[in-house]
C-alpha cells in the first residue's frame, strides 16, 4: 500500500513538474519524464493514463484536443491554477522525505 | 501501417463485460502507440520486435482498463456527492437546525384545531425560512451542474427525509393501538403529513424554483 502511494506521489510530482514548462500530450509527458530523470523514471501507459485522468478529474490538469503541425490531433494536458498551486507543497513534502531518508538510511548523492 | 485504434479496442475489451471505454480514451492511447511505433522505426528492430517493445511500454492492459474504470467510478461517486448528497445534507441540517432553534427559543406552533389530532401543526417562522433553505440547496446543486430533478430533491430534502420517516411509521401506526378507529388514525397521519411534508415541501420547492429563476435572469459570467 505504502509502495503504491509512494509511486503515485512520485508520478504526480513528475507529471506536474514536466507540465510546468507548457502543455504536452501523453507520449511527450512520458518521454520528457524519462529524459529528465535520465531513464530513472519510466511509466508504462497502464500507470500513466489512469493517473493523468485522475489528475484531470481533480482539476489539477486540463486536457484539450489540439491539431499539431503534422495535422495530427493530440490530447494535450496543461496545468491549471489548482495544479500549479499543488506543485510547491508537493516539492517541499518530497524534499522533506528525501532529507529524512538520507538521515535514516544514510543515503547520499553519488 | 498497423491500425492502432483497433489494437487498443481489442486489448481493452473484456469478454462478458460492458466494454464501453470512451472513444476519446481509445483515440488517445492509439496516438500514443503510434508515437512509440514511430520511435522504434528509427532502430533496427523487426516489426514483431517493435510490437513486443510497444507492448512492454504499455504494461498490463487489464491494469490499464481497471485504472481507467476505477478513475471513472471514483469520478462518479465524487460527482454524486457534489451534485446531490452535499446539497441535500446542507438543506437537511439547516432546515431542521432552524426548527430546533425555534423550538429551543420557545416559539409555539400555530394549531388549526388545538387538541384535535386532525388539526394542522404549523411553525410559521420555519415555513417562512424554508424557501431560503431550498434556494441554498439549489444554489449548491446547480453550481455542481446537477440535473434538474436532483436540484429539486436536494432542495426539498428535509421534506423528503420526513416523508421517508412517515413511510416507516405508517405500517407501525396501523398495527399498534387497535382500539383507535382506523379512520381517525388515517386523518391524523394525513394532517401530520401536510404539516411536516407537504407544506415544508412546497416552501422548499418554491425556494428552489425562485433560485432557478434568479440564476436565469443573471447574465452568465
Amino acid at each position: 500500500m505504502i509502495r503504491t502511494e509512494l509511486k503515485r506521489g512520485t508520478a504526480e510530482l513528475a507529471i506536474l513538474s514536466v507540465l510546468e514548462s507548457g502543455p504536452l500530450h501523453g507520449y511527450e509527458i512520458g518521454r520528457r519524464i524519462e529524459e529528465q530523470s535520465q531513464g530513472g523514471l519510466r511509466f508504462t501507459l497502464a500507470a500513466l493514463y489512469p493517473l493523468l485522468y485522475r489528475m484531470e478529474h481533480r482539476g489539477w490538469l486540463k486536457a484539450d484536443w489540439k491539431t499539431g503541425p503534422n495535422g495530427k490531433r493530440r490530447r494535450c494536458y496543461q496545468l491549471t491554477a489548482k495544479g500549479k498551486k499543488m506543485l510547491a507543497p508537493m516539492r517541499a513534502e518530497w524534499a522533506d522525505l528525501f532529507r529524512a531518508l538520507r538521515r535514516v538510511a544514510r543515503v547520499s548523492h553519488a | 501501417m498497423r491500425d492502432w485504434r483497433k489494437l487498443v479496442q481489442e486489448r481493452l475489451a473484456v469478454q462478458g463485460q460492458n466494454n464501453a471505454i470512451d472513444e476519446s480514451v481509445v483515440q488517445e492511447l492509439a496516438e500514443h502507440l503510434e508515437d512509440l511505433d514511430t520511435e522504434s522505426r528509427g532502430s533496427s528492430l523487426t516489426q514483431d520486435e517493435a510490437l513486443r517493445r510497444i507492448e512492454r511500454r504499455v504494461g498490463d492492459w487489464l491494469a490499464l482498463r481497471q485504472g481507467i474504470e476505477g478513475m471513472r467510478q471514483e469520478g462518479d461517486v465524487q460527482e454524486r456527492v457534489k451534485q446531490f448528497w452535499l446539497p441535500s445534507l446542507v438543506t437537511l441540517l439547516v432546515g431542521w437546525g432552524i426548527l430546533a432553534t425555534l423550538i429551543w427559543a420557545g416559539v409555539h406552533p400555530y394549531m388549526t384545531h388545538p387538541g384535535n389530532p386532525e388539526g394542522l401543526f404549523l411553525y410559521l417562522p420555519w415555513l417562512v425560512a424554508l424557501p431560503f433553505v431550498g434556494a441554498l440547496g439549489a444554489y449548491i446543486a446547480r453550481r455542481a451542474k446537477s440535473q434538474s430533478w436532483k436540484v429539486y430533491v436536494a432542495g426539498a430534502f428535509p421534506a423528503v427525509a420526513m416523508f421517508m420517516v412517515f413511510l416507516l411509521i405508517l405500517p407501525w401506526a396501523f398495527v399498534v393501538n387497535p382500539q383507535v378507529a382506523p379512520g381517525l388514525k388515517a386523518t391524523s397521519i394525513m394532517a401530520n403529513m401536510v404539516s411536516w411534508v407537504v407544506l415544508p415541501g412546497i416552501a422548499l420547492g418554491l425556494g428552489v424554483a425562485m433560485q432557478g429563476m434568479g440564476q436565469r435572469r443573471r447574465p452568465a459570467s
